[in-house]
């Protein structure tokens, strides 16, 4: 079989390694080479229960249900968390480099919302080291002529035909043209919906757009309105850098000052562990508190902070000229995951036949809220699964002749290129950046959102209609639309949501609800957007 | 405060180079890549002289140092634009142009392809895995941070691209699969590709993101090399 992947971090390698291993052709696509993924900013750790020690697959599987708030699957998560061992295996024998202690035995770290200390990690760079590793496996099969990644290639459109999905359009780069390219089946693995918000915690190439594009082209969305702030950003003129969670594992405090004196907020409200409550609790407190927050890690001592969070240590050092061994680091929380995505079902399959997903541009796993710890886990471990769930479900098939589809798509295409528009379409984004934080932050309420549907509604009829600078590379112009969709898939899903759950909070309807108790299903319908709730496990379960 | 900015351009149809410069406000210090990113989102791009402009093509995913999308020549000297820091009290210009010895697709993107080329033909990868020393864990994590960015073989007076001589970077990986692989076959092919053709002015150390010390993978490699 020929299996196509888009996206070259973490899930995508995992997925290619997976099937090229097991006599599978692979290819891979992506505008940037793996080194570039968002992967490589994931800094905390890697999830996994040390058999031998008390902690249990139990104890995992429900630290996770509970931290997303009891609206994940069951068998999905347990499936996640009793496979993690044998993730960390894996990894190490390609060669990954975990921390150890003097005798040599893996080191795990404490992550918020966990009952045992079961973050495997490698400094503040856990990801670039997995990522590392995996690339590096992936030329395995590159030399054995199994795999092969284009680079300089962007996903376009979804070559779709009665329920089937049978490759992509691609756009590449180089020549700025559009060509299918079809395969046995495809897994998209693109990442987060960061474009939404503008900057983001992660990368400036995880813009939503593919997950966008494939909703209104009939695939399912899932918990578009649960996004992750993570509560520990610094803010510096460039972005708001991350300060990972590690820094509360190894015994980072979060205060604020009153009257000259510190108050250790998160300890007053939750105990000695307050520090390490699940990501949503603490940017919920932290944001109640109004007050202007600090993490404070300089009790651990230089050397301390330099073995275990080096790279921390060096950003706020080159991002702000603080020298966190010295100084507490102000902290704000700021938009780092979305737990919402393509619905695919415990075997990562979409609702469209053949179209898989994995990694966080899929829903899966993380319910209403993710765990530190658990996003790389879910991301190698997802892309397996979808790798196996193919080598089972699939076939060799013939693709139909998609000539009227890439026809129309092309003369979409070639307008782009040939507008004489001046202004470049990027200020649509930071419209819509500005609307998502103005109506999706961390306390939502009806009439904000409500206000942002409109503007949203208002965005995409100039998306559709203006003319923008051809100048700037074509994706851009391209991608747009499905973005801000993307974006009015999210505030539609939290409207309908009146209930407060994990990183949903409405200011009208501060309780969890029981008839809320599950997922939520988006689908466009020809650009109506229709809400329901997965009460069955029709996707997860 | 005002600055100028000028950047090395390039058509990438026409392949047409040409010097073009737009005038900047920086507030602060602000870094190469805050500069380039807000000068495409004008409204409407027009250079210093009031001519209309292309959008400047370049690339970014992280804006932390910890990816190599931003690699560039700014000032003269090879570096990532998103931890290059400009001071307009200091400085009333800063010259950006694309890196040197990589083909140029359009104005400061480069193809970097060449890397992973290098790597696939060498076949760098652990043919069979063997746990590594714990005394290696140090060099490896650093070794592993690499960011395949490129800096190091622009400033390399030994590596062009065209030769069999691979750069600093490869001699890194091949380390990586030496110490964790009880095949010794990579040992080849650093022979091949690096050991000769280093000549040890270690530009490449100066210059990287991540800090690799390079001379210890180098001189990690010789001593197994004997082995």
């Amino acid at each position: 079989m020929k299996v196509l992947i888009v996206g070259t971090g973490i899930s995508g390698l995992s997925a290619a390694v997976a099937l090229a291993s097991r006599g599978e052709d692979v290819i891979m696509i992506s505008p940037f080479p793996s080194e570039r993924a968002q992967s490589v900013m994931a800094a905390g750790g890697i999830n996994a229960v040390d058999e031998e020690s008390e902690d249990s697959f139990e104890a995992h599987i429900g630290d996770t249900l509970k931290g997303g708030r009891f609206i994940a699957g069951k068998e999905a998560v347990k499936g996640l968390c009793e496979a993690a061992p044998s993730v960390i295996r894996e990894l190490e024998q390609m060669g990954t480099v975990f921390a150890r202690d003097e005798n040599g035995k893996i080191r795990r770290r404490a992550f918020g919302g966990q009952s045992f200390d079961r973050t495997c990690y490698s400094g503040t760079s856990t990801g670039k080291q997995i990522v590392t590793a995996l690339r590096r496996e992936l030329r395995r099969y590159e030399s054995q002529g199994k795999a092969e990644i284009r680079l300089g290639t962007d996903f376009h459109s979804a070559l779709i035909e009665d329920g089937r999905c049978y490759g992509i359009l691609a756009y590449d780069e180089r020549y700025a043209s559009l060509a299918p390219i079809y395969a046995d089946a495809v897994i998209i693995a693109s990442g987060g919906q960061n474009a939404l918000y503008g900057k983001t915690t992660g990368s400036t190439a995880c813009d939503g757009y593919t997950a966008g594009r494939l909703f209104m082209q009939g695939a399912v969305l899932k918990n578009p309105e649960f996004v992750q702030f993570h509560p520990t950003t610094y803010v510096t003129p460039q972005k708001n850098m991350l300060i990972s969670e590690a820094a509360r594992g190894e015994g980072g405090r979060l205060f604020y000052v009153k009257d000259s004196k510190r108050v250790y907020f998160m300890e007053d409200l939750f105990g000695p562990k307050g520090n390490l409550m699940p990501r949503d609790v603490v940017s919920r407190s932290i944001f109640n508190t109004g007050e202007k927050v600090f993490l404070d890690v300089s009790f651990l001592g230089g050397k301390k902070i330099r073995e275990r969070m080096l790279e921390t240590y060096e950003l706020c050092m080159k991002y702000g000229g603080l020298d966190i061994t010295e100084e507490p680091i102000p902290v704000t929380p700021s938009v780092h995951f979305f737990m919402g995505g393509l619905a695919v079902d415990n075997g990562h399959m979409t609702n469209i036949d053949g179209l898989y997903a994995a990694g966080e541009c899929a829903s899966i796993y993380h319910g209403a809220n993710r765990l530190g710890g658990n996003s790389m886990l879910a991301a190698f471990y997802g892309g397996k699964v979808a790798a196996g769930s193919i080598i089972e479900r699939e076939e060799k098939r013939e693709a139909p002749l998609f000539d009227g589809f890439i026809r129309d798509q092309e003369k979409a295409f070639n307008k782009i290129l040939s507008s004489s528009g001046r202004k470049p379409v990027t200020d649509i984004r930071s419209k819509l950046a500005q609307a998502m934080k103005g109506s999706m932050g961390i306390i939502r309420n009806g009439k904000d959102l409500e206000d942002g549907i409109n503007v949203l509604d208002g965005l995409i009829g100039q998306v559709r209609e203006d003319e923008f600078d051809s100048s700037l590379l074509p994706y851009f112009t391209y991608s747009t639309e499905a973005i801000v969709v993307l974006g009015k898939a999210a505030m539609t899903a939290a409207l309908a949501r009146t209930e407060s759950r994990g990183a949903h909070q409405r200011s009208e309807y501060k309780e969890e609800k029981d008839e809320f108790c599950a997922a939520t299903l988006i689908s466009y319908d020809g650009g109506r957007l229709s809400v329901s709730y997965d009460k069955e496990g029709r996707y997860e379960h | 405060m005002n600055i100028d900015v000028r950047i090395k351009r390039t058509d990438p149809v026409s392949g047409e180079t040409q010097w073009q410069t737009f005038e900047y406000d920086a507030l602060g210090k602000p870094s190469v890549a805050k500069i380039l990113e807000e000068i495409n989102l004008r409204e409407q791009l027009t250079d210093k002289d009031g001519k209309a402009a292309r959008r400047i093509s370049w690339e970014c995913s992280c804006l932390q140092g910890v990816c190599g999308a931003c690699a560039m020549v700014i000032d003269g000297r090879p570096a990532l634009a998103c931890e290059t820091f400009v001071d307009p009290s200091a400085q009333s210009e800063v010259s950006i142009e694309p890196l040197r010895k990589f083909h140029v697709v359009a104005d400061l993107v480069v193809d970097r392809s060449v890397i992973d080329k290098t790597l696939l033909e060498s076949e760098v990868y652990i043919k069979d895995y063997n746990e590594s020393s714990p005394d290696e864990f140090a060099h490896r994590y650093q070794a592993s941070k690499c960011l395949k960015c490129g800096l190091c073989l622009e400033v390399c007076p030994n590596w062009t691209g065209t030769g069999k001589f691979a750069g600093a970077l490869f001699a890194n990986d091949c380390y990586l699969v030496d110490s964790a692989d009880s095949s010794t076959e990579i040992r080849d092919e650093f022979g091949k590709h690096f050991a000769a053709g280093c000549s040890k002015s270690l530009s490449c150390m100066k210059v990287c993101p991540m800090k690799i010390e390079t001379i210890a993978s180098i001189a990690k490699m010789n001593r197994r090399k004997k082995r």
